[in-house]
């Protein structure tokens, strides 16, 4: 009989999520309240680099959008990315 | 009466039960001509203010965020009593009904303020759902205990929630109700094109659905059902598994199904409407619902409402709500085997599936009528209203 998959090395949540969540927590949830790097890296406490790293997964999956205007770029977290969080907090 | 029900969550945003439950307690005490308000957090695309059905509903934006989740909880509680202020001005509340820790410091504020009944509603504990591992959950632990001291009264939706309660809280057991939670039957009285549902979430005519609904967190158990894959698909080699519903877990859940050589039975769809959801639980062949805690399970009734029989875990609610061999079958938490073994013998035993079904069914129209909960519940604020 088989004994199914291999038990994964760890169930952590992914720092992705973490930084998702506080994005989510600091109020940029719609196109009006989001933020440039610079903003995030103020509010989380973390590096450019880390934070584009990021984003971009985090765009990839749907969970963040970018919202360009006048030739600046902020993020805010989208209603799927919204939904992800909550799971956790319930 | 005038009511006030105070949630973070409230359709359409739709975090677990909770959601669901308000909106069904709310909808079903209109009905029976209380005066029901609804106070409760924003989502996109909502108004702040809206009726429905009969009852108002207030959201409240949180204009000051927090990276912490905690710091963050108490500033949307400072907004929400906000918004409670604007609502009580149109219903001057005669008591306000508070549904878990996240609206409690609100809540507790709101009926000292105004000398009126709070009755909470615990739908879940921290100590059941994180066993209380760090600073963050131990405030929450206490802020669950404090909203149960505060309450005039506390309802829990099972006897198994009640013991958490009474045991862990030291609440004393008269100040409990269990009142368990309802479901809309009605919901499932529908048309749907059953081989159509089923191709769009990839099942095929000749193959068999069994279908996973919750948060993809560790309390649902799914990883157990994944690791059962293997087994139920040897056992079973037509099955297919639609796995709905979003959660932190997903990618560890979805790296599971990789190397699970059963990739290909497999999908995750993610969050989906309240319709498609209606829609492809009456097309499945099999409900797993494989929590490792679960305080009520309200996934079930509505599996039993769409007429489709239950696989589930002896846990929690679900033991209470679910009656092996007559309106479900149960098998042991954790434990992917058991979950095969139980999957195997509804997909392969028509007649005993029709027999779950029919019972499941009847079950759920005579105990778990939203009507019967909604007057349960108004009993408890009767006895409470002028008592203080």
């Amino acid at each position: 009989m088989s004994r199914g998959p291999p038990v994964s090395p760890s169930v952590e949540i992914p720092e992705e999520f973490r930084f998702l969540c506080m994005l989510h927590n600091v109020g940029a949830t719609n196109p009006e309240r989001s933020l440039t790097i610079l903003e995030i890296a103020k509010w989380t406490d973390k590096e450019e680099p880390t934070i584009k790293d990021y984003l971009r997964k985090l765009q990839e999956l749907g969970y963040v959008q970018l919202i360009t205007s006048n030739k600046s770029e902020k993020y805010c977290v989208s209603v799927m990315g919204i939904r992800k969080v909550l799971t956790l907090y319930s | 009466m005038k009511i006030c029900l105070l949630s973070w969550e409230f359709p359409p945003r739709i975090v677990g039960g909770i959601a669901r439950h308000v909106f069904g307690l709310a909808k079903a005490l209109t009905k029976t001509g209380d005066e029901v308000g609804v106070v409760t957090l924003d989502f996109p695309g909502t108004p702040d203010y809206e009726e429905i059905e009969g009852f108002k509903i207030y959201r409240s934006k949180t204009e000051v965020g927090h990276p912490n989740f905690l710091t963050w909880t108490f500033l949307f509680n400072h907004f929400l009593e906000k918004t409670l202020a604007v609502a009580n001005r149109d219903f001057n509340f005669d008591i306000i009904h508070i549904h878990d820790w996240l609206v409690a410091p609100a809540g507790i504020g709101f009926k000292h303020l105004l000398n009126k009944p709070m009755v909470c509603t615990m739908h879940s504990t921290e100590h059941g759902r994180s066993s209380l591992h760090s600073p963050d959950t131990h405030m929450i632990d206490g802020l669950e205990w404090w909203a149960c001291y505060e309450a005039n009264r506390v309802i829990v939706t099972s006897n198994s929630m009640k013991g958490e309660i009474c045991g862990h809280f030291h609440v004393p057991s008269e100040k409990v109700d269990v009142i368990p939670n309802g479901i809309s039957p009605k919901k499932y009285e529908i048309e749907v094109d059953r081989w159509n549902v089923r191709r769009r979430f990839g099942v095929g005519d000749h193959e068999k659905m069994v279908l996973f609904v919750g948060r993809l967190v560790p309390q649902k158990g799914v990883e157990y059902l994944i690791r059962a894959i293997p087994r139920i698909g040897g056992l079973v080699p037509q099955a297919k598994f639609v796995i709905v519903g979003e959660g932190w877990m997903r990618s560890h859940l979805e790296w599971l199904a990789d190397t699970s050589g059963q990739r290909w039975r497999i999908n995750f769809t993610g969050f989906i409407s309240d319709e498609d959801l209606a829609a492809l639980t009456k097309s499945a062949d099999v409900l797993v619902v494989p929590s490792v805690y679960e305080p009520f399970g309200i996934v079930a009734l509505e599996g039993m409402a769409a007429g489709v029989p239950i696989v589930a875990s002896q846990v929690g609610g679900l033991a209470e709500v679910i009656e092996h061999d007559r309106t479900g079958v149960f098998v042991y938490s954790r434990n992917p085997y058991s979950i095969a073994w139980g999957v195997e013998r509804v997909l392969t035993d028509p007649g005993y599936r029709d027999w779950l079904v029919k019972n499941g069914h009847e079950t759920v129209r005579k105990r778990f009528s939203w009507e019967a909960i909604a007057q349960q519940t108004a009993e408890v604020y009767k006895s409470v209203v002028g008592e203080d």
